[in-house]
């Protein structure tokens, strides 16, 4: 398994046109209707992670973020493209399951619905071991203990359940169930969204932590610009199911060039009241629907720079500045 | 509202701008087998025309004040053990429900944080709205009107026959036109495009953004001198979070109201707020302009909370996050309820509760590094 021949290869997940479309199904037409119609909830989506790096994906409710994640990890299979995971297509043909959760976890946003409430925290952190590995009792019971460990808690806490549980230590016991397996990629959905600003704090400083002693690559998919700045080397910005911006995340903070991306760092909260970004900034309208998004690009409707080439013709994303790939006609006049 | 029981404390430096004051307010949720003191000794005053924001972590009691003001509170379980809420001279807390039903909406309205289960979801929102305008209109004048069809009759001059009571069936003849004018402008106030079509239109088949804007606009159709808003954006986005926010401080101005921002997010508080009060389970801790607040923090827990916010990139900063959690508030606390995760915590600390004093201008703190 541990082939690195293959393994220095840069990137150890790379999507390429990754699909995925939802069904409607819809009432009585005597009309015939025109055929089946879709939600277009991931289109097209092409992005690279490089190994032992954070890449955050940012964008609204609704964008496709956590559709996206749910692709790659094969828990609603991806409709159409290809997802290449530690140099392996891991999209056509018989998929291993076994093998690619035991280097592919994911930590989901709500510890509350993913941990089973009646599942001491030794059981439901020692399921994916069992699971996945197949290990002996004993052994099982200090890969528990040693990934509770490292995230925080103590053998004291393995013989609880979660609602014995502080949010905080609860995020703790769903992080340790991910890393018990000991994977190479870890996805992160919301992972402190639901926590409050002195847990959150806590638990960035831990995934830090864990990604150096245990040289993990993180997804963190996220709408909070600020934990993502804070936590990822490279940005992946979506707008109704494209991306729509991509590169290192402090070049895209600092200079980002998508009018969409530019409106979200504009608008959100910065802790200090000299400078009300947030009551200076113009934002009209709102995301569209997926299933009948508007032509061309899909953001032209409320972007400042359209004209009439952006309701034709869908951008392609093209590389503005080094690393820096912006899908949008005008991405040089932007900045 | 002369029957009612007025605690009048003729204080000298009572400025005519305040509002509304909180006093010693001690709320607490009992049950059979333990008693959780929400609200500690509660002191909040809040000014005329200000945005007041009041920022803590969950279970900090910053809902629970809310609900005590506007008077929503269960009681039981919850139980206010001490304390005042004066409004405009009236001691609210002494009221009988009939009476605190006169100021819910029309002098103190509140928004709550999910608009998709505070709106009706059988009855299209222009009827809701419009609700709030009957309800206003049937206050006026201060006798209170018992039924829909006298509010109609004196305030559209519209003979009963004509009107249907039930208000979903409002729309119908002269009188509809009125009312349907007056929640047309309601909702053109929050500024939601094509109120035409909006006015007819289900919960569902709104955005979030929109619903919350509706929320807005039914509160403030009664033109209340208080809103209070609880966590009214932390459903949204952030793109629909920004337009929201903007649109509370234009229309606070606009309709002439404080506004009570009731939040866990201290980037938003400094984005919109002129006072910002810091709540520690169930007690201020501290209570300062937002300049102060930013410029110079004095609680240990306001200041760890701000260096909480993750800023920058993890390679320039390592976030210092506070130790330990919140503690049980079921557990009778003697000291500063702070002490057990403070940096500076002293010997007093675990003995005494630090009063909320003034340690400058304008800027009150509890704590023990500051005097007392």
């Amino acid at each position: 398994m541990e082939n690195d021949a293959q393994g220095v290869d840069g990137n150890i997940l790379v999507t390429t046109h990754l699909k995925k479309y939802y069904p409607i199904r819809r009432g009585f037409n005597p009309f015939g209707g025109g055929g089946r119609r879709f939600v277009k909830a991931v289109d097209d989506v092409s992005i690279a992670v490089p190994r032992g790096k954070t890449v955050a994906i940012l964008g609204e409710s609704g964008c496709g973020k956590t559709t996206l994640a749910r692709a790659v990890t094969l828990l609603s299979p991806p409709t159409e493209g290809e997802i290449i995971f530690d140099g392996q297509n891991i999209t056509n043909g018989r998929v291993n399951y076994k093998k690619i959760y035991r280097e592919m976890q994911m930590v989901f946003q709500d510890p509350d619905s993913s941990l089973d409430p009646r599942l001491k925290v030794r059981q439901s952190v020692a399921e994916p071991c069992k699971g996945l590995l197949g290990r002996k009792e004993a052994n099982i019971n200090s890969m528990v203990i040693s990934s509770l460990t490292a995230v925080g808690l103590t053998a004291e806490h393995a013989d609880r359940i979660p609602s014995h549980l502080s949010g905080g230590q609860k995020q703790r016991v769903a992080i340790a169930r991910a890393i018990a397996p000991q994977p190479k990629l870890v996805i992160l959905d919301e992972p402190t969204s639901a926590l409050d600003a002195s847990v959150q704090a806590q638990i960035l400083n831990l995934l830090i932590d864990l990604q150096k002693n245990f040289k993990l690559t993180y997804i963190i998919i996220t709408h909070n610009i600020s934990v993502a700045e804070y936590l990822s080397d490279l940005l992946v910005v979506m707008y109704a199911g494209n991306v729509v911006e991509y590169g290192p995340s402090a070049a895209i903070i600092a200079k980002p060039r998508h009018p969409y991306t530019i409106t979200l760092i504009s608008s959100a909260p910065i802790p200090n009241p000299w400078k009300r970004n947030l009551l200076n900034t113009e934002i009209k309208g709102e995301v569209p629907s997926a299933i009948n998004p508007p032509s061309g690009c899909k953001f032209h409707p409320r972007c400042p720079y359209a004209e009439k080439i952006c309701s034709e013709q869908v951008p392609e994303l093209r590389e503005i500045t080094p690393g820096q790939f912006v899908s949008c006609h005008f991405a040089e006049k932007t900045g | 509202m002369e029957k009612t029981i007025t605690n009048e404390k003729a204080e000298g430096d009572s400025s005519s701008e305040g509002l509304l004051s909180i006093k010693d307010l001690t709320i607490v949720y009992e049950s059979k087998n333990q008693r959780l003191v929400a609200l500690d000794h509660t002191t909040i005053e809040i000014e005329k025309n200000s945005l007041i924001a009041v920022v803590g972590e969950s279970g900090c009691g910053k809902s629970t004040l809310a609900l005590a003001i506007i008077g929503l509170l269960a009681i039981p379980p919850a139980k206010i053990d001490s304390g005042e809420i004066d409004y405009k001279s009236v001691n609210l807390v002494g009221l009988k429900e009939k009476e605190r039903r006169q100021y819910r909406g029309t002098e103190i309205a509140m928004i709550f944080q999910e608009p998709l289960t505070s709106l009706n979801p059988v009855y299209k929102v222009g009827d809701q709205i419009a609700e709030a305008i009957v309800v206003r209109e049937q206050r006026k004048g201060g006798q209170p009107v018992d039924s829909d069809i006298e509010v109609m009759q004196k305030t559209y001059r519209v003979n009963a026959p004509d009107f249907p009571s039930r208000l979903p069936r409002i729309r119908r003849g002269a009188l509809a036109k009125l009312l349907r004018e007056e929640t047309l402008d309601a909702l053109k106030r929050v500024r939601i495009a094509d109120p035409e079509q909006v006015i007819d239109r289900y919960p569902f088949e709104l955005s979030g953004g929109m619903r919350q804007r509706v929320m807005i606009a039914m509160a403030l159709a009664q033109k209340p001198a208080l809103l209070i808003a609880d966590e009214p954006t932390t459903a949204l986005d952030v793109t629909t979070q920004a337009q929201v926010l903007k649109l509370m401080k234009l229309l606070m101005n606009e309709v002439n109201t404080s506004i009570l921002l009731i939040t866990h997010d201290l980037a938003v508080a400094s984005q919109v707020a002129d006072r910002i009060v810091v709540m520690y389970a169930g007690d201020v801790v501290e209570d300062a302009g937002v300049y102060d607040m930013f410029t110079e923090p004095m609680h240990p827990y306001s200041k760890g909370l701000l260096s909480c916010i993750p800023s920058g990139s993890k390679e320039k900063t390592r976030l210092k996050p506070i130790p330990g959690s919140v503690p049980n508030l079921a557990i009778e606390q003697v000291g500063c309820k702070y002490a057990s995760r403070c940096p500076n915590v002293m010997n007093i600390c675990s003995t005494k509760r630090p009063r909320l004093i003034e340690a400058k201008p304008k800027h009150k703190v509890a704590c023990f590094l500051y005097g007392e």
